[in-house]
């Protein structure tokens, strides 16, 4: 049976009218209505909802907050991009070079806390970092530096950067697997090659893998950029809710408390447009920064 | 090739590295499950050993007096009803995308995949009134179709990806049989895709069970608390309720049904999220 074309529209239209239908009532409509709200100033009853121009964005360039929630995520991103690239990258080149017969048990156990929820990532680690029950303070105190104990999330200078050490373990997993399905590409005789030319371990590891590897460690990086923009909020919100003293709030922590704490939802919106605008300038950047030749040997 | 003195120390060397961070991520987890087990003096004098006899109060306690019970329950519903209708609403159009030849297919698929890198909590401040109007506002069926809608994009990736590995033949010959394309989506192209199905549910069933900050936002009331929820809750408590024994249990009833899907499907749960994340 031929179809004709009109069957062929309806049949189109059954797969992906009901769904883009769906997709923008749900996901572009808010988007764009985020942008919209970000003009007025509203508290969330339906009458007072007040037409203030860029009023909200001159209050964002004023706000002491903001410049510190910028630098929080960004530092957030750094520093997480660094942890976690030389530790996936270690684990990846030892579980796929190194010839290590228990390889598959330690990739099972790295990846799980990938799927584990960011609520019992947290939890798990407030207890790790609990001044008078943790193990960082009792393991400080075994080995003699008991005076380096402190309340880790309490502490305005250190509560950032302990936030760090759970993402890192809850990420590693799945960078190191897309490392390892890179290195897994390489082939033999490449290896073969550079073993022939005289190059040790060390060498083939810079002048082989490295390079060979470039594409999924550009990804990774991305991803881990993208996830931290967009995503570093919850683990703040859950650890620390932002404190001591916003000492962690990083963009999306503090629209929450903006928009559904204190109910300044245009201002709420505002600080959305920001992680919106910052993020995309940051991911075009770093593609422009990562762009490097494509090596074939 | 003989193994030099110098390589298998090297070999030894690289485990140390492997074993210590092995260490970090079971030593939490086993010490959680541990803790589960003890009783709040217990857990005070000796956090980090092992209990001195498994007593399971803190299971009982969280399960009647701190409604994880229902809560339980609150996130089957949402993950269940999520998960349907993720792919009820993504099958056709990753299909149509796929396989019917139309225009505007490739603005339409990057349309879907974009999504995936737009950070969705600017979003949230007017998903938050437009659920007040729908009246699902602090409802269980509005949070399922927030996340169904929150992973259609990534679904449609995956299942994209996966048709096109279906050899087109056996539809075309079912097409010459005489079955409409309603019965060759529904009966030749679904089953086949089964196993990419099975993955991509997989994985959107454990990013609905573990999902904390939209249900924080969409949902109000206690009756309503998915796990996450009722986790953090406790959680935020116990400082004042010293229910931390309680905490451990609440926490490890969050964390078997996961570890029982990775225990199942580690392979295809690997395979979908690192693919996912070469695209994304």
């Amino acid at each position: 049976m031929v179809q004709t074309k009109k069957q062929k529209y309806i049949f189109l239209a059954f797969c992906l009218i009901p769904t883009f239908i769906m997709f923008s009532i749900f996901t572009l409509y808010p988007l764009f209505n985020g942008l919209y709200f970000s003009f007025f100033e509203w508290s969330g009853a339906s009458n007072t909802r007040e037409f203030v121009g860029l009023d909200n964005y001159s209050k964002l360039f004023n706000d002491d907050i903001i410049p510190k929630t910028i630098w929080h995520d960004y530092f957030l991103v750094v520093t997480k991009v660094i942890g976690i690239m030389i530790i996936a990258l270690f684990v990846a080149v030892a579980l796929t070079q190194l010839k290590i017969t228990e390889a598959p048990f330690y990739r099972i156990v790295f990846f799980f806390p990938n799927i584990m929820s960011v609520v019992v990532i947290g939890i798990l680690w407030m207890f790790i970092y609990n001044p008078s029950l943790g193990l960082v303070n009792s393991g400080l105190e075994k080995i003699g530096l008991g005076e380096w104990a402190r309340p880790w999330l309490g502490d305005e200078k250190w509560a950032l950067p302990s936030l760090v050490l759970p993402s890192v373990w809850a990420g590693i997993g799945l960078f190191m697997l897309l490392l390892m399905g890179g290195i897994a590409n390489i082939s033999k005789s490449t290896y073969e090659a550079a073993r022939i030319d005289g190059a040790n371990e060390w060498q083939q590891f810079w002048h082989v893998t490295l390079p060979l590897i470039w594409p999924q460690i550009k990804i990774s990086i991305l991803y881990i950029v993208i996830t931290t923009l967009n995503g570093s909020f919850i683990i703040v919100q859950v650890m620390t809710g932002g404190g001591p003293n916003n000492a962690t709030h990083v963009m999306g922590s503090y629209l929450y408390q903006q928009a559904f704490k204190q109910y300044n939802f245009g201002y709420g919106a505002t600080i959305g447009v920001m992680i919106l605008v910052l993020s995309l300038i940051t991911v075009l950047l770093l593609q422009f920064l990562l762009r490097r030749e494509k090596v074939e040997y | 090739m003989k193994r030099t003195v110098g390589e298998i120390m090297s070999r030894t060397g690289i485990r140390i590295p492997l074993i210590l961070w092995t260490l970090a991520v079971l030593y939490p987890i086993f010490w959680m499950f541990l803790g589960s087990f003890k009783s709040n003096a217990e857990i005070y004098a000796n956090p980090w050993g092992f209990p001195e006899t498994f007593n399971y109060q803190n299971f009982i306690t969280a399960w009647t007096e701190y409604n994880i019970g229902s809560s339980v329950f609150n996130s089957l519903i949402v993950t269940l009803m999520g998960a349907v209708l993720c792919l009820v609403l993504a099958i056709p159009t990753a299909y149509a995308i796929e396989r019917i030849n139309f225009k505007g297919s490739n603005v339409l698929f990057t349309v879907y995949i974009s999504a995936m890198m737009i950070p969705m909590v600017l979003a949230w401040i007017p998903l938050f009134f437009l659920l007040n109007q729908f009246n699902l506002l602090d409802s269980l069926v509005g949070l399922a179709v927030v996340y169904a809608l929150s992973q259609l994009p990534f679904t449609i990736f995956v299942l994209t990806s996966f048709i096109s590995t279906i050899p087109k033949s056996l539809e075309e010959s079912a097409a010459i049989d005489g079955m409409s394309p309603y019965g060759i989506l529904w009966k030749i192209v679904t089953p086949l895709s089964m196993s990419g199905i099975i993955t991509v549910t997989i994985m959107n069933t454990i990013q609905f069970w573990n999902e904390y900050f939209m249900a924080l936002i969409f949902l109000q009331s206690e009756g309503n608390y998915t796990l996450a929820l009722a986790i953090d809750y406790i959680s935020s408590e116990a400082q004042y309720t010293n229910a931390w024994g309680t905490l451990f249990a609440s926490l490890v009833i969050a964390i078997i049904p996961v570890i029982i899907l990775y225990a199942i499907f580690q392979r295809r749960i690997t395979k979908g999220m690192t693919e996912g994340a070469l695209k994304g």
